[in-house]
Parts: structure tokens; C-alpha cells; sequence
């Protein structure tokens, strides 16, 4: 360890250092190591740096609704961006057709496609309000819950070697279940920031299994709560200022006296249900891994306020109700960044765990009315907010850009074409395919018990990952492989599926068909005119094999318009 | 942050450009471009750089650093090799008379000691969760720095193992998976015939253009661009060095898998693949150490010198770079784990080997004479890894940024040796 070094290094470079030797929670085993190690250096005195004048509570200085009032909140947002176009003289892009909105809103809030059945009977109703009743009715899907975890589980479980032995699953079910029950987000996190016991009893607890260390936690904490990145490491190539070391471990040390099991013991002939977390009484040992000149840190909030805490109290609730207090700086304004980015790929900051008060966002009024009300008024709930965005004009624009406004990035003047994800391509291509989920009930993914082989779509979704850590859905990022699997493997090849599909239609209508099955609206006067002189060419059969295979391998069906 | 937008928009320029030629064999307009973008990267005289990963970690002692006279001798005998005064062991008898194309280092010291962590570090240079950043390996780092982003081939290929990816680098940079190097490439072949392939190439470039056409998105142009490779690979004469079922030298690498695979990796060379990785399992021999690793050896000689020497005929040998390798050394005591007794790990010490690109036989580094402790030029993770970085034209300080504009050296706080090798 080189605690002598960090005294030295700013914050972040000093974790780095870190990382590697491990400020481990299972503290029991390390305490003997340690002990070796030198400490001779006098502690400094801990003197805090200024609060930055920036970080400060989010204010609505645009009328938001008095109530929780989606069509009210959608109108203000819609308000605030047509104001900055105006400003920027761009013109907005049309709304987007029917077609382009269903499959969006169908993938933003499940995941997956719709069934050709639940698409011709949307593109085919004339009722005003249809694309409203749309969005209330995939919240309120089971698959809002599963989408959710599915981005949720990749930010709080590390793909990390020394996790191969902590149960993925029970975190995922977990979530999948709070965002379908949509427990408020302040409630949420506080449940997996304060979690205790056994995984089997609480699956919260799985946070901090999969992330088992100090500064591990503090920095997932920042970066997915608190939309911050206290870990960015070399501070001397960040562009803005960055936190200071003391702020740093004034952060960690409110999980200083969390003590969790490790994992690769219960799977030593034990029951990984069984393992868990616990607050400890004391601060004695988990202060051992703090580096030396730290050691004197007290507990302190990122905005600057200290706690009066007993040396006996646990202090993780603190930290949770300072952090979903809706007078903290950082929470609310995360979340509306992040629901934001979720819906149009960009955040109003981007990147969208940046949030540095240097970081301007693109619409600092919006982002702060949108973060005041839903911490205040909308208490905290995801599904009002992502509604709100969702009935707005704003989201339900074109993705297609005007000459004018092509080169806009940041003012939301078009939607911006998003990749799927792996999982929406996978969820997308077995609802095509119709083959059932291989990966039992109620679609779970996650880790498969030791031995066994993981789920087809984990399979796939690990494939597509090919080792990173989170797909972007702004970058088009498969490669060769991947390809070569769309195009030859049976998933595209499958006889079967073509006749299950096409049945014994006409050709007009087997055309009809693989389009409102794969792409969700029905073909084009040009192209139903090519598609059938292809039929004609070809002949049954095969042509309509061809055209799923080119359907399902096209740009048009691996992107959301 | 700007420089991030500014690299960002080379690549798509390139990548636009690229598109330009979708499913045509037109590339001549854009090929100049990712020329000179290739010329940035390697300038080196060696093109390709074969990794043999002998995965567990193998014994030092049992292999490139014997000991006949300490504690833990073991039972092999060392033997003489071409370079005079330099010992291997007996079970690598063809590769003792190579060993004037080959450099020896003994002084390897790292800090992992458990397999997951010590393999991330040694493909990596970084340790697993250092910054929160998921670094690139070795070939992903080759594949971006000297790669040919114009060949339908790809510039990372992994052979029966896995592997450590491209992490930040992205998936263009991911190594090409070989299960089985008898079954070549999986989903190359198409399942049906190469005139019904082609006409569904046809309606999908005709679907491409009419959506490119209405959306114009930089992302439809990177499908574009994945897509034609990924044809132009299943139509390439090249891909035919996947296929190694005619070559005539099979069998002179031995039997198995990796036999197979370091067969598979000089057809790669032979066709100007960057990066290709070739594992071995089995050096984890805490038990039966001396049977397994004579076996293990065995396979490794018949291989690894009919691989050099089937290069040098080639004229290939000083353009490739060939290098043999795991995660760690084991323990220099033999422990009490029953009958058949073997060695723990042991990161403190131990060897690795290279051979061709213009290495004539060196020995850098020394342990003590119970192989325990590096006594003469320590040589880090780092150290190595620039080295193999500077054999190939790669400048190892050059920082590649994260997709959050952190700018990560390829290589940090290194020492080099190359100038001490060739």
C-alpha cells in the first residue's frame, strides 16, 4: 500500500492507487496484512475547502403544476425547449408519424417490440388520445419493471471477477419489482443505501456484495444517486475542477462501518442466500483502510453541511436522507437527468454522471424546475415523470432531421436515433421469432446457479457486450461477430418462423405481415412494390425468408427512429 | 473534453466515408485516408504479434528458469540451448535450439496472485477496477493502434480461450472468437446457397439506402460499415486461413487444440492479421506439477518451434512477434498437497519468453538461486508491455480517452528493454 504516497496525490489519483490493494469491507481477514504497513505520517489538520457556491438546491423559476399534472408538466417542458430553439433559431423537426412513436415509446418503456396484432390495432385507431392511453398502458406493463432492471442491475452490479461469486438475480428481481410497484426513487435508493441482512431476506443488500469496498461504494453512490463522478481519476487532465480529497473521504466514510460477508466463502460449501451486510457499532477497523491523512476526516455531506452523529449511531440513513432531501443539490437533478437521457439518448448534461457545476447543462431552468417539482410536488415518482416526458411534443418528435436543425445535439429539435440496447435486441427478436423465453419465469436473467448454463439471453446479451460494461445507445458499437451472427445463425434462418408469420396470406399480405411483426408498421407503397416484384421473381417461400432475414439484419430494426 | 469530440469526429468521417462504398467493392476513395490514419499508429517492422497464453500459470522453475541446485529443484534436468551458456528444460528440446530468435526474461515480477486479476493485469497492465475503468487488453490496443480498419479480416483474433477484451476501445476492438480451431469462425459460412445470400444483400442494401436516405443518421452508416465487413469477410480469400483443415504442417504442431490453433495463428500471420492469442490450459498444478507440466511442455515445443521455424522459411519470423506467457510463476518450494506434490502461485518471480521480430537470443533479468526473488533487472507487467508496444511501432504513452474524456495511457510508468533484446 502507499499511504505515504497519497498525502501527495490529489483525491482521485490517490484512489487509484487504492483500488487495486482493496479498502476491503470484510475487514477481519485484511486487519493482520495491514498492520504491516507503515504509518508515520503525522495526520494532517482536516480543513474543508469552501462550499462551492454553485451547489445549491434546484429552484423552479418555470410554473410547474401545483399538482402532479403530466399533460401540465409535458406543456412547460415543451415551452422551455421551443424557447431555446427560438433562441438558437432552429426550427423543430414534425411530429413524429404513428409508426415511428409506437415502436419508440414501445422500446423506451419495455424494451421489446409490439405484437403485430397490438401494432396494426394502434396504427389503425382513429381515437385522439391513443398515443396518451399507449403510454399509460406500457407503464403500467410488467416489462417497464424488467426494462428498468435491466439498465439498473448493469450501474449497481459491477461486471467484476470477484463478483462471480455474489447472486445477480435477486437484485434483479428486486428491481424489476420496485419500478413495477413504482416505489418512489427517494425510497428506492434509501432502501439500497441503508440495506441490511441476508440476501435472501433483503436483495438490496446485493449493492454492497458487488461492490465490497469504501471507495467502490462512495463512487457508485456519486456517479448513479448523485449523477457525479468523485472517482475520475488524474485530476490534472480534468478539464474542471474536481472534488478534494477530504470532500472525498468525508463521503466514504458514512459507509466506514458497514461490514458485508464475503461471498467467495458462502460459496465455499455455503448458501450465497445466506450472506449479507450488517452496520457495525464502531468506525475502529473500516477506518484502518482509510488512507493516513485522512484518518481525522469527519463524516461529512457533499454539500458541505457535517451531521451530529453519535459515534454509536449507524450512518448510512443519514447519508440517505440527506441525499433524497429535496433541498439537496445533486439528488433530484440525477434523476431528471438520467429519465431524460433514458428517452432522448443525451442528457440535459452529458455525460450524464458529470453533473460538475463548471458542466453547463443545455437547459438549466428546465433541469431545475423538472428537479424541484418531482422532488417536491411529484415525489419522486418515475413513472409521473417519464409520462410527462412522454406525452410531450418534445419526445414525440421525428427522429428525422430538417437541413436547418441537422447538426443540433443538444436542444432536442429532433430525436436523436438510438442503438437498441442488447437486451431490447434480444427481447425484440424473440418477440419476432415468437420462441419462448428460455430464461424461465417472468423473464429473469441474472447469474445462473454455479454449474449451470446462464440463460439464452443473458447468452446474447453477454455476446453483444463482447466484455463492456454497459452498451451505448447513441453509438452504433457491434462488430464482426455480431453481424455474422444476425446474418447466419438460426436466429434469422429459421423456416419456421417465416411460415408462422406469413401462414398461407397472399403475398401482399405475408409482406404486410413480416412488417408489422418486425418493424411495426406496414410497408410503403414503393416498397411493397419492390417487395412484391421480388415474390414474383423469387417465389414464395424464400422470398419471404429473404425479406425477414433483410428485415431483421436491417439498420431500421437494430435502431429506434 | 474537446479532443474526445475531435477524435470522435475523425473516426466518423472515416467510418462515413467507408459507408460510402456499402456492399461495393468501390473503396478506392476512401482507402488513402485509413491509410494515413494507419501510418499514425505502427511504423514498426513487426506486423503481427502472436500471443501463446499458458493459461494457470506456468513454473518458471519447471520451464525457462531452472535450478538444479536449490531446495525446490524439482525433477527435470536443464539442457543446453543454441544460445551458449543459457539452460532451458529438457522437455523443450527443439525450442533449445531456436533460442538464438528467442529472448528469455527472468525477472518477471507483478503484484496479482489470483488467476482472474493476474490474467486482467497481464493482458492489461492495469489491476481489475483501478479508476473504474474497464482498460483494453494487449490485442485490443494492437488492433486499435495497428490495425486495418479497410480489411475484411478482422485485427484481434482469440483462439480456443477466453479472453480479455477492448474495454474502453470499444467492440470494433474486440478480439473474433475461435471455439474450436476445426470449426473455424462460427456463422462465417451461410446457410443457404451464395445466389440466395446475395439477393438478400440485395433487398437489405435497398432497405439501408431508403432509410439512410430519410434519417441520415451517423449510427445507419456504422451498421453500414459493420455489416459490409462482416460480407466482405465471409466472401474474403483471406478467411480461407480460418480454415485449416488442407494445410500440409498439420500435425507437425502436434495434437489438440492448441496445436491446432498455433496452426491457425501462422495461417493469420501469413495473411497480415495484427493480433492473434492462442491458449493453453492447465499450468494451475498445485498437484502432479512435474507429469503435468512434462505433458504441457511437450505440447508447447512441438508447437512453438515448428511455429518459428515454419515463419522463418516464410520469411515472416522478423516481422512477427511471438510471445509465451501466463498470468504468474508458481511457488520455488514444492508443497505437501499429497502423493503428487506441486507448486502454488507465485507472482514474486518468474519468466516469460519471446521469439522472432529480430530477437537474437538474450537473457534479461536473474533470480537467486532459489528462484525466488528477482536479483537482476526486476521487469513489471509495464515494462513488458511497452516493450512489446515499441517492437511494434506502438507509442506506449500515447493516451486513448474513455468515452467520459479521461485520457488513459496505453502504458504506464514503463521501462522498456527493447533496445536490450534485438
Amino acid at each position: 500500500m502507499r499511504w505515504r504516497s497519497l498525502a501527495l496525490f490529489t483525491l482521485t489519483t490517490g484512489l487509484a492507487l487504492l483500488v487495486g490493494d482493496g479498502v476491503l469491507l470484510d475487514v477481519h481477514a485484511q486487519v493482520n496484512k495491514k498492520n504491516k504497513n507503515k504509518r508515520d505520517d503525522p495526520p494532517e489538520n482536516v480543513k474543508f475547502p469552501e462550499p462551492n457556491p454553485a451547489v445549491k438546491a434546484p429552484v423552479a423559476s418555470l410554473p410547474v403544476p401545483k399538482t402532479k399534472d403530466a399533460a401540465a408538466l409535458a406543456q412547460l417542458i415543451d415551452a422551455a425547449i421551443a424557447q431555446k430553439l427560438a433562441e438558437a433559431k432552429i426550427p423543430a423537426s414534425a411530429r413524429a408519424s404513428d409508426e415511428e412513436f409506437l415502436r419508440r415509446i414501445y422500446l423506451d418503456l419495455t424494451g421489446t417490440i409490439p405484437t403485430a396484432e397490438k401494432a396494426k390495432a394502434f396504427l389503425d385507431d382513429r381515437s385522439p388520445d391513443k398515443r396518451a392511453q399507449l403510454i399509460d398502458e406500457l407503464l403500467a406493463d410488467p416489462n417497464f419493471g424488467r426494462r428498468m432492471a435491466d439498465i439498473w442491475t448493469a450501474k449497481l452490479f459491477p461486471r467484476d471477477s470477484a463478483n462471480r461469486f455474489v447472486l445477480k438475480e435477486p437484485l434483479y428481481d428486486w428491481l424489476q419489482e420496485q419500478f413495477n410497484n413504482n416505489t418512489s426513487w427517494d425510497k428506492l435508493v434509501t432502501s439500497l443505501v441503508t440495506a441490511t441482512g441476508t440476501v435472501a431476506d433483503n436483495p438490496a443488500v446485493t449493492y454492497f456484495l458487488a461492490n465490497r469496498s469504501v471507495d467502490k461504494l462512495t463512487d457508485t453512490t456519486a456517479q448513479h444517486f448523485l449523477g457525479i463522478q468523485l472517482q475520475c481519476a488524474q485530476c490534472h487532465n480534468h478539464p474542471f475542477t474536481s472534488w478534494k480529497q477530504v470532500e472525498y473521504w468525508g463521503m466514504a466514510g458514512f459507509y466506514a462501518k458497514v461490514q458485508a460477508d464475503n461471498p467467495k466463502n458462502a460459496n465455499k460449501g455455503g448458501d450465497n442466500t445466506q450472506i449479507g451486510v450488517r452496520e457495525g457499532f464502531t468506525r475502529s477497523r473500516q477506518k484502518d483502510f482509510f488512507p493516513e491523512s485522512t484518518k481525522n476526516v469527519p463524516v461529512r455531506f457533499l454539500s458541505g453541511e457535517q451531521p451530529k452523529l453519535e459515534a454509536t449511531q449507524p450512518y448510512r440513513p443519514a447519508l440517505a436522507q440527506w441525499m433524497t432531501a429535496p433541498e439537496n443539490p445533486f439528488f433530484s437533478r440525477a434523476l431528471v437527468n438520467r429519465l431524460w437521457a433514458h428517452l432522448f439518448g443525451y442528457g440535459f448534461v452529458n455525460p450524464i454522471d458529470d453533473m460538475l457545476p463548471e458542466n453547463t447543462p443545455s437547459h438549466p431552468q428546465l433541469l431545475d424546475s423538472l428537479a424541484h417539482h418531482i422532488a417536491t410536488t411529484g415525489q419522486y415518482d418515475v413513472k409521473y415523470l417519464l409520462k410527462a416526458i412522454c406525452l410531450s411534443e418534445t419526445y414525440q418528435r421525428t427522429s428525422k432531421s430538417t437541413p436547418d436543425n441537422k447538426d443540433d445535439k443538444t436542444l432536442f429539435s429532433h430525436m436523436t436515433v438510438k442503438v437498441l440496447t442488447p437486451e431490447q435486441l434480444f427481447d425484440a427478436l424473440t418477440q419476432v421469432t415468437g420462441a419462448q423465453r428460455t430464461m424461465g419465469k417472468g423473464g429473469r436473467v441474472g447469474v445462473a446457479p454455479k454449474g449451470a448454463r446462464a440463460g439464452a439471453r443473458e447468452q446474447f446479451v453477454n455476446f453483444f457486450l463482447a466484455g463492456a460494461e454497459e452498451a451505448s445507445v447513441v453509438d452504433y458499437e457491434a462488430g464482426i461477430p455480431q453481424a455474422l451472427r444476425l446474418m447466419n445463425s438460426p436466429i434469422t434462418n429459421n423456416p419456421a418462423v417465416v411460415r408462422a408469420i406469413v401462414g398461407n396470406s397472399s403475398p401482399a399480405e405475408a409482406i404486410e405481415r413480416i412488417y408489422l411483426t418486425a418493424l411495426s408498421r406496414r410497408p410503403t407503397a414503393e416498397e411493397r412494390k419492390n417487395l412484391m416484384s421480388y415474390v414474383e421473381r423469387v417465389g414464395g417461400m424464400t422470398a419471404y425468408s429473404d425479406i425477414l432475414w433483410a428485415v431483421l439484419n436491417s439498420s431500421e430494426f437494430t435502431l429506434v427512429r | 473534453m474537446f479532443s474526445v469530440k475531435l477524435q470522435e469526429k475523425t473516426r466518423r468521417d472515416i467510418l462515413k466515408l467507408s459507408a460510402a462504398g456499402v456492399f461495393a467493392p468501390s473503396l478506392s476513395g476512401w482507402l488513402p485516408l485509413l491509410a494515413q490514419a494507419a501510418a499514425q499508429g505502427g511504423q514498426g517492422r513487426v506486423k503481427s504479434c502472436i500471443l501463446l497464453w499458458m493459461d494457470g500459470g506456468p513454473s518458471h522453475k519447471d520451464t525457462w528458469d531452472l535450478k538444479p541446485d536449490s531446495q525446490g529443484a524439482g525433477e527435470f534436468k536443464p539442457i543446453k540451448t543454441s544460445v551458449p551458456g543459457v539452460q532451458i528444460s529438457e522437455h523443450l528440446p527443439e525450442v533449445a535450439k531456436i533460442m538464438h530468435w528467442g529472448t528469455i526474461v527472468r525477472g518477471m515480477t507483478t503484484p496479482e496472485g489470483a488467476h482472474p486479476r493476474a490474467k486482467y493485469y497481464m493482458h492489461t497492465g492495469y489491476r481489475e477496477g483501478q479508476g473504474g475503468i474497464i482498460y483494453p487488453s494487449i490485442g485490443s490496443i494492437v488492433s486499435q493502434e495497428v490495425g486495418r480498419p479497410e480489411s475484411p479480416m478482422p485485427n484481434y483474433v482469440c483462439i480456443s480461450g477466453r479472453s480479455f477484451g477492448a474495454g474502453f476501445l470499444g467492440p470494433k476492438h474486440q478480439p473474433l472468437l475461435i471455439t474450436d480451431p476445426n470449426r473455424g469462425v462460427e456463422d462465417l459460412k451461410s446457410a443457404i446457397s451464395a445466389s440466395q445470400f446475395d439477393n438478400r444483400v440485395g433487398l437489405l442494401e435497398q432497405m439501408e439506402k431508403a432509410f439512410h436516405r430519410e434519417y441520415g443518421a451517423d449510427v445507419i452508416n456504422d451498421h453500414k460499415t459493420t455489416y459490409q465487413r462482416a460480407v466482405r469477410l465471409m466472401q474474403s480469400a483471406e478467411a480461407r486461413a480460418f480454415d485449416i483443415s488442407t494445410d500440409k504442417s498439420k500435425g507437425k504442431y502436434g495434437t489438440g487444440r492448441f496445436a491446432d490453433g498455433v496452426l491457425m495463428a501462422r495461417r493469420l500471420v501469413e495473411v497480415g492479421v495484427p493480433f492473434i492469442e492462442v491458449s493453453l490450459g492447465g499450468w494451475d498444478t498445485h498437484q502432479n506439477n512435474f507429469a503435468r507440466v512434462k505433458t504441457l511442455s511437450q505440447q508447447v515445443d512441438a508447437a512453438l518451434s515448428t511455429l518459428v521455424v515454419e515463419l522463418k522459411e516464410r520469411g515472416l519470423l522478423d516481422s512477427t512477434l511471438i510471445i509465451w506467457m501466463g498470468e504468474f510463476g508458481r511457488t520455488p518450494h514444492i508443497n505437501n498437497r499429497g502423493a503428487q506434490p506441486g507448486r502454488d502461485h507465485y507472482p514474486r518471480a518468474w519468466s516469460l519468453a519471446m521469439f522472432g521480430a529480430g530477437q537474437k537470443g538474450a537473457v534479461i533479468g536473474k533470480t537467486d538461486k532459489e528462484g525466488a526473488t528477482v536479483i537482476e533487472r526486476p521487469t513489471t507487467a509495464q515494462d513488458f508491455l511497452a516493450t512489446v508496444c515499441e517492437l511494434m511501432g506502438i507509442d506506449h504513452t500515447k493516451k486513448n480517452e474513455t468515452a467520459t474524456g479521461r485520457p488513459i495511457q496505453i502504458v504506464e510508468k514503463a521501462k522498456p528493454f527493447t533496445k536490450d533484446i534485438i
